[in-house]
């Protein structure tokens, strides 16, 4: 099931995008699209409707939690995970994501297996119902 | 007061009047009668030798006034001068025709004389002195008395001498009375003039001094050019407002003081939000809600410093932190409040420049981290590719490498955050065990590639505190990971629980290197490295402890440390014990 589930990935750092991307892989995911910044990735999320999210937060033009904002404003996107990747490791800026309304919450640096084992379960948890625990990633 | 004086001088001068003043009427009526009859050729010396005696005794008696008046001038031997005076013109009246002598009558200048002493027995002596003056003819002139009216004449005219010296004694009695009276009055008054004058002049010497002190207060008020300080009375109407007031809120004195209350320059959103925390009623139950929401904590008698936001005469806005005291009279009832508010934009701006910095810098170094941590484990796990051992060696020693910098770059992040007081924490209620053994668990590997002895003495039951797992796990990850690299091969790191009062205690000994003793107050020092360790090459920055030390004091504990150098180190960890039931802080 997990590969018919589409992802989009977000992130300015080339180096970075590429982890994820080989993360999602690693999850049996199907990327729709990656992208260096914001705007363009919320462009992709209007058109691919993806299942999950993986954002950066720090990103030219729209940073992560404008493009988690306008998501969770879109009625259309509203079944999309959003999954956000960032260096900002303080209480007030994982506050400010949830806030944003991510679902879940991940600092770099990441090891890309524990990010495809978290994006699996993450998964694998909303698939079991609306009511199940989303697993919250470790801080670091 | 110097009229008053001149008074008095008079009536005392008038009272006692030197000898010689009272002497020269006698003198000049006697002087005139000796010219008289040197003068007069019906008139003669009927007997030269008394009348002599008598001129003897006039110039006797005048030179004695003229001796007394000089040297003592209220003595009361004085009044033998009278009595010298009468007897020279018993003399002299002798001299002159005797008891048909015209002269006879200048006794009574004498007797006045002595009639106004203060005492009645001067009368007596008057009448005597006369009597024995009137009969001189008689007793020693060579001229007995021819019959009993030459005798009576020389008791009945002592005798009217005597009553017209007993009504000038009497007079001179009341006279000397009214002037004793008026000399009293006069002195009162002189002593109550003095008294108001010495009142006059400290009053006017406080009125110097709380000029002097109005001019030191305005003085440092005026030199107060940086922060505003505004005073007001109990309804917050300003009375008080220096130029840093003028300079900040760009009004001048005159119009605010008695014209402003205080609150008008705060804004009305953050007063009612203060009120709101205070839990004052809504509305107009309490009187100016938005000055009492200033000065409710001053009001109480505590100063209290915080940040407000003031709004300018031209409409904008400042940072400011104000400090509010309470002002208070004798007796130390509050009759006001004052309010020394500093401009603390430029701070604000530093600090936001300052997390804007830690957060750009904490990113930057991350992000490449992440890069080179996630490609060295992709190299690793690489099941197409595996690598050689030699290769799998390498690959640790650049993954160790990249997690020592990204620890580095953690503990500035928090280094940082302690210094602006942002750091925050996740406070539960907390078993200290498992914290415990998690760190010597963590360290277990390092201690073992180290060659040294690592143990943990536990308690068997169960010890609770209130915390933030993660901080609290890092602290002992700290204290732990720092005794190792400290301790050489074959030493030991013991770890110990136990219960000291109110306190959990976590101690941490080793047998490294140990610390200086001179050194051990600057050990929690930010980049502070003993000098035990830079001889030894230990790595590090001095960051550990120092976050150690905020984390256990965030925790409300305290962090000590008891080291010799040679022997070892023990740090000392004291958190403040709870129970299970314990409501988290917030």
């Amino acid at each position: 099931m997990a590969d018919n589930l589409k992802v989009v990935v977000a992130d300015d750092d080339e180096d970075i995008r590429s982890l994820i991307v080989i993360a999602v892989r690693k999850a049996n995911l199907t990327l729709m699209a990656d992208l260096p910044d914001g705007s363009s990735a919320l462009e992709a999320v209007r058109e691919h409707k993806p299942d999950l999210v993986l954002l950066d937060v720090s990103m030219p033009g729209l940073n992560g939690l404008e493009v988690t904002s306008a998501i969770r404003a879109d009625p259309e996107l509203a079944k999309a995970m959003v999954f956000i990747l960032s260096a900002a490791v303080d209480d007030t800026a994982v506050a400010a994501g949830f806030a944003a309304g991510a679902d879940a919450y991940m600092t770099k640096p990441f090891s890309p297996n524990t990010l495809a084992a978290q994006l699996t379960a993450l998964i694998a948890s909303t698939a079991s119902g609306p009511t199940a625990d989303v697993p919250q990633p470790p801080t670091q | 007061m110097n009229a008053v004086s001149a008074l008095v001088r008079r009536y005392i001068f008038i009272e006692n009047p030197s000898p010689l003043v009272r002497q020269l009427p006698t003198v000049i009526i006697f002087t005139g009668a000796v010219l008289l009859v040197l003068l007069l050729p019906d008139l003669d010396f009927s007997d030269p030798t008394a009348a002599a005696a008598g001129v003897g005794g006039m110039v006797l008696a005048t030179l004695l006034a003229v001796t007394f008046s000089v040297y003592t001038p209220t003595t009361r031997v004085a009044i033998i001068i009278p009595f010298i005076d009468l007897f020279a013109i018993g003399f002299f009246r002798m001299g002159t025709g005797g008891v048909t002598s015209l002269f006879g009558g200048m006794i009574i200048l004498a007797v006045v004389w002595i009639a106004n002493q203060p005492r009645r027995r001067y009368i007596v002596f008057a009448g005597i002195a006369t009597s024995i003056a009137l009969t001189l003819p008689y007793t020693i002139g060579g001229t007995p008395a021819q019959n009993s009216t030459d005798w009576l004449r020389g008791v009945i005219t002592p005798i009217v001498f005597a009553c017209a010296a007993a009504v000038i004694n009497e007079m001179s009695r009341q006279a000397s009375g009214r002037v004793q009276a008026i000399h009293e009055l006069a002195e009162e008054r002189d002593v109550m003039l003095r008294g108001a004058v010495d009142y006059a002049e400290r009053l006017s010497e406080n009125e110097d001094r709380l000029r002097a002190a109005d001019r030191l207060t305005r003085s440092v008020l005026d030199a107060v050019t940086e922060q505003s300080v505004i005073g007001t009375d109990v309804t917050g109407l300003i009375d008080v407002w220096n130029p840093g007031a003028e300079k900040m809120l760009g009004l001048r004195a005159v119009q605010t003081q008695g014209r402003r209350f205080v609150h008008e320059f705060h804004v009305a959103d953050e007063l009612l939000a203060r009120s709101a925390e205070l839990n004052y009623p809504p509305g107009e139950t309490v009187l100016n809600p938005g000055f009492s929401a200033l000065v409710e904590t001053a009001r109480l008698g505590t100063p209290e410093v915080r940040q407000w936001t003031y709004m300018r005469a031209d409409g904008t806005s400042l940072s400011v932190e104000v400090a509010v005291t309470r002002r208070v009279d004798e007796h130390g009832s509050t009759v006001g409040y004052i309010f020394v508010a500093t401009d603390v934009t430029h701070a604000l701006e530093v600090s936001r420049l300052k997390d804007e910095f830690v957060g750009l810098i904490s990113h930057e170094l991350r992000t490449p981290l992440s890069s080179i941590l996630g490609y060295l484990e992709l190299l690793r796990d690489d099941e197409e590719h595996p690598l050689s051992d030699e290769q799998v060696q390498y690959l640790g020693v650049a993954e160790r490498n990249a997690h020592r910098l990204l620890r580095l770059v953690g503990d500035l992040l928090f280094t940082a955050q302690v210094g602006s007081s942002t750091f925050s924490l996740d406070t539960t209620v907390l078993e200290i065990a498992p914290i415990i053994n998690a760190s010597v668990e963590s360290a277990t590997p390092t201690a073992g590639n180290a060659g040294v002895a690592l143990s943990a003495s536990l308690p068997d039951e169960p010890l609770y505190v209130l915390g933030d797992a993660q901080r609290l796990g890092q602290a002992c990850d700290n204290i732990i990971s720092n005794a190792i690299k400290f301790t050489p091969r074959g030493g030991s790191v013991t770890i110990t629980v136990a219960v000291d009062g109110s306190a959990v205690v976590i101690t941490i000994t080793d047998t490294g290197m140990g610390i200086p003793e001179e050194e051990l107050d600057q050990l929690f020092a930010r980049f502070f490295r003993a000098s035990t360790a830079t001889r030894a090459a230990v790595p590090g920055v001095g960051l550990g402890l120092s976050i150690t030390k905020a984390i256990i004091a965030a925790h409300h504990g305290e962090l000590d440390v008891e080291s010799e150098v040679g022997v070892g180190t023990s740090f000392i960890l004291r958190l403040p014990l709870t129970t299970p039931a314990a409501v988290p802080a917030s």
